[in-house]
């Protein structure tokens, strides 16, 4: 048996054929016994296979959220929440960053006039006298901050930086040398830098509204996740 | 039920919508999957599995037979079954009987509708092509199913089987053929179904 004529039988039994090609199909049948005998080969297995029962599902085969990975909707403010509580988590860092870099920029860079305690062979009246003004008129803006300091700190530990920070406007080029490098206290333009960058009380908000973003999310997620339990 | 309807509400991740159409569909999944692995629990496990992957890849249906699309995905879901057994091959838990030979039709399967001589037949008549289709190679097997057991047309098989029309009519002949040489081997036991069939084409 060719390969063609068994396909040919094979979609005339399933109605496959052009009139034409069952027409002289047909004709073939009526004088070839072995194209009638595989005719009836094909038709016998065919009905053999249709007699196969069609048995029932043996559970239902329905799919739940879980089964295809399916997340609980979740309200539309979400994201903005996830949004502010990132971003001021990012901008808390930055400050905390900011804070500790500064102290260590003024005093890696004492010539940019917040510190004023340069080297001491750089500076001197004659060569630098406008670096001199800005920490005559830097003296009056210290105060308040020493003042701030208790006093009996600064009557045992300060009673000298006090007398030379006052001085300072008025002092000699070799008494400036002696202030600010002679090492025996901290020069008082180094406490200015102590002053961060960002208050802690805007760090302290920006640490509240990270964590009452995150609070909040997190809520609406868990009654979202209970909501959608129930309804599934 | 509106077929289209729910297909584009599954397309939009209406699972509920997907599940109704789950429910049309799953004995025909089912049967498919049954005759092309031949166990009942592979079957229902690729069935599962068509079901999920089907939803998944429920955009990339884009008209044309739902049927065929989804007889696409579970028999893939089929192929992917029979490359695991072929990888890790395991022993059918078929019970035995006193003489420690495996039993053919155990007792869980029986339909108590069924008077014993119609069970005894029904289930050689379903043992003897389950045998003969399992003895066939899986191409052959998938057109097969599809075509006889699902009457599913030509273009129908060939859309699930991604195939060409020229192919599926190749395949479905050959199998048909293979088929009834195979059946031949059980005339004694189902001496009725072939009287029939003699019967009628003479």
């Amino acid at each position: 048996m060719k390969q063609r004529d068994l396909e040919l039988l094979s979609s005339y039994l399933d109605g496959q054929l052009s009139p034409s090609d069952a027409t002289r199909l047909e004709a073939r049948l009526l004088v070839e016994p072995d194209l009638r005998s595989v005719l009836r080969d094909l038709r016998s297995a065919r009905s053999m296979l249709r007699q196969l029962p069609m048995r029932k599902a043996p559970r239902s085969f329905k799919l739940t959220p879980k089964m295809v990975g399916k997340n609980p909707p979740l309200p539309r403010a979400y994201p903005a929440f996830r949004f502010t509580s990132a971003l001021a988590t990012i901008m808390l860092f930055i400050s905390m960053g900011l804070n500790f870099i500064r102290p260590q920029l003024a005093t890696a860079q004492p010539a940019f006039g917040m510190g004023g305690g340069g080297a001491p062979d750089t500076f001197s009246a004659e060569s630098a006298p406008a670096a001199e003004m800005p920490a005559a008129t830097e003296a009056p803006l210290e105060e308040p901050s020493i003042a701030a300091i208790p006093q009996a700190t600064m009557t045992i530990e300060g009673q000298e930086d006090t007398a030379r920070v006052v001085e300072t406007p008025t002092n000699k080029e070799g008494e400036t040398e002696n202030a600010i490098g002679g090492g025996l206290d901290q020069p008082p333009a180094q406490r200015v830098d102590t002053v961060p960058v960002v208050r802690p009380v805007w760090q302290w908000l920006l640490a509240g509204i990270a964590v009452v973003s995150a609070f909040i999310m997190a809520m609406m997620r868990q009654l979202s996740i209970n909501r959608w339990r129930k309804k599934n | 039920m509106n077929e289209l309807a729910l297909i584009n509400d599954a397309q939009k991740g209406d699972l509920d919508a997907f599940n109704t159409l789950i429910l049309h569909y799953q004995d025909s999944v089912y049967n498919t999957a049954l005759r092309i692995l031949g166990d009942d629990d592979l079957a229902a496990d690729a069935t599962q599995d068509a079901f999920i992957s089907a939803f998944k890849s429920i955009n990339s249906f884009r008209g044309g037979s739902f049927k065929a699309w989804l007889m696409r995905t579970v028999t893939n879901a089929c192929y992917d079954e029979i490359r695991r057994q072929k990888r890790r091959p395991t022993t059918p838990l078929e019970p035995d009987t006193d003489d420690g030979e495996e039993m053919d039709s155990p007792r869980w399967l029986a339909d108590p509708s069924m008077t014993p001589d119609q069970k005894a037949e029904a289930d050689e008549l379903e043992h003897a092509i389950q045998h003969c289709l399992n003895n066939l190679p899986v191409d052959f097997k998938t057109v097969v199913v599809m075509a006889d057991l699902q009457g599913m047309d030509y273009t129908e098989v060939a859309v699930a089987a991604h195939v060409p029309l020229g192919t599926i009519k190749s395949r479905l002949a050959r199998a048909r053929l293979r088929l009834r040489e195979c059946l031949q081997g059980f005339e004694e036991l189902l001496p009725s179904v072939f009287r029939l069939e003699e019967e009628s084409t003479a």
